[in-house]
């Protein structure tokens, strides 16, 4: 039975993983959308609309941090369009910018890790992880119509 | 004396043309469209730089308002008011037929760019008071939350791309102004900055006078508390 479980979770991971390869614009667009899922709290707590919970903010933080590591390989030439993307065509015109983009996020996110550890240095901190997402966003993001 | 011939013969007779409070207001706005670029474009981190740029924003157009009707006698709208068939006459005598008519504050075309560039940014200051980013996560306006997403979405969409309204408004209001102290020798960007204009033979007045400093400090806390009184009573929080 355990073994079944496990073959059955590998196997998973594995179909994932193809998933992933054959649907770059799928997995891109999972990641991101778990970005936002993980931030609304946060956002919430910097507005004062939720009570600060550390736990939360880690989370975020992890969030940013792993998908950052795997979203510059989702963006491969031949994902240009489709799927319902809202990827601009700038980010295979500046490539290198693009990818420096999400390189910063994943720093940042990783200092912040250790550097958010109350209230205090979440307000003080946690913008500057906001502000890694607009300037993606604003160059390489279509606007909703 | 024309200003032509008020400039030749170097009269330094100089006579008042904006009051200190008209001129601030004026440089204050030019200075704060500049930031709610910049503001944008370097502040994601910090979307209360951009949001508070806003609410200066609105607070010297209430200003400009008031003043309009209590302020000094060029900066008056009934001053400079003028209709439509005025402002096209004007616009006729000077590019068409080349006649030279100096008014000391501003002339019925101009007026309507100053009531064009006051509207606009007034527009794009109330849009953006009703907008955020998409996923409502890393700036939003403190009435974003009183209307519902698709509107708040229609706002948003406005406030980005009405900025290039301003941006085009803003070129043609330099470049004319820039024509008229070169070619036409009227030195009105300098009587923005300094106040003071050569004494000539105006159309409309020949001196301005200067409206009172407490009048000007009247207006500014109306307008503070028009704008933030605002914000609150239409159930947003200007200050979180």
């Amino acid at each position: 039975m355990k073994l079944k479980l496990l073959a059955g979770a590998t196997l998973l991971v594995a179909a994932s993983a193809v998933y992933a390869q054959n649907d770059p614009i799928a997995a891109r667009r999972a990641i991101l959308k778990g970005f936002g899922d993980a931030t609304k709290a946060p956002a919430a707590m910097l507005k004062g609309e939720e009570k600060f919970d550390l736990a939360k903010v880690q989370t975020a933080l992890k969030t940013y941090s792993d998908g950052a590591k795997k979203l510059p390989a989702l963006f491969p030439d031949n994902s240009k369009t489709g799927g319902d993307t809202a990827a601009l065509p700038k980010i295979w015109e500046d490539k290198t910018r693009f990818e420096s983009l999400y390189a910063k996020l994943g720093q940042d996110a990783a200092a912040n890790m250790t550097a958010i550890v109350d209230e205090a240095s979440f307000k003080r901190e946690f913008p500057k992880q906001l502000g890694d997402c607009k300037a993606c966003h604003d160059d390489y993001r279509a606007k909703k119509q | 004396m024309n200003v032509r011939e008020a400039l030749k013969s170097g009269s330094s007779q100089k006579v008042l043309a904006w009051d200190l409070p008209t001129r601030i207001f004026k440089w204050g706005l030019v200075l704060l469209v500049a930031d709610a670029w910049i503001s944008n474009k370097f502040g994601g981190s910090m979307p209360a730089w951009h949001k508070w740029n806003g609410y200066a924003i609105l607070v010297l157009i209430v200003f400009r308002l008031l003043w309009g009707f209590v302020g000094g006698s060029t900066s008056r709208f009934a001053a400079f008011a003028a209709s439509p068939s005025r402002a096209l006459v004007y616009a006729r005598d000077i590019f068409i037929a080349g006649r030279a008519r100096r008014f000391l504050g501003h002339n019925p075309a101009g007026a309507y760019m100053i009531f064009a560039l006051l509207i606009a940014v007034a527009l794009q200051a109330i849009a953006g008071l009703y907008s955020a980013d998409e996923d409502r996560l890393i700036i939003e306006g403190p009435l974003a939350k009183t209307i519902s997403d698709s509107d708040v979405d229609r706002m948003s969409s406005f406030h980005a791309s009405w900025f290039n309204v301003i941006l085009v408004l803003a070129a043609i209001h330099i470049a004319v102004n820039l024509l008229y102290g070169f070619i036409k020798r009227d030195p009105v960007i300098q009587a923005m900055i300094s106040g003071s204009k050569p004494r000539a033979n105006y159309e409309d007045q020949q001196e301005a006078r200067p409206g009172a400093p407490l009048a000007a400090l009247a207006c500014g806390l109306a307008a503070i508390v028009v704008v933030f009184g605002g914000i609150f009573a239409l159930g947003g929080n200007p200050l979180r």
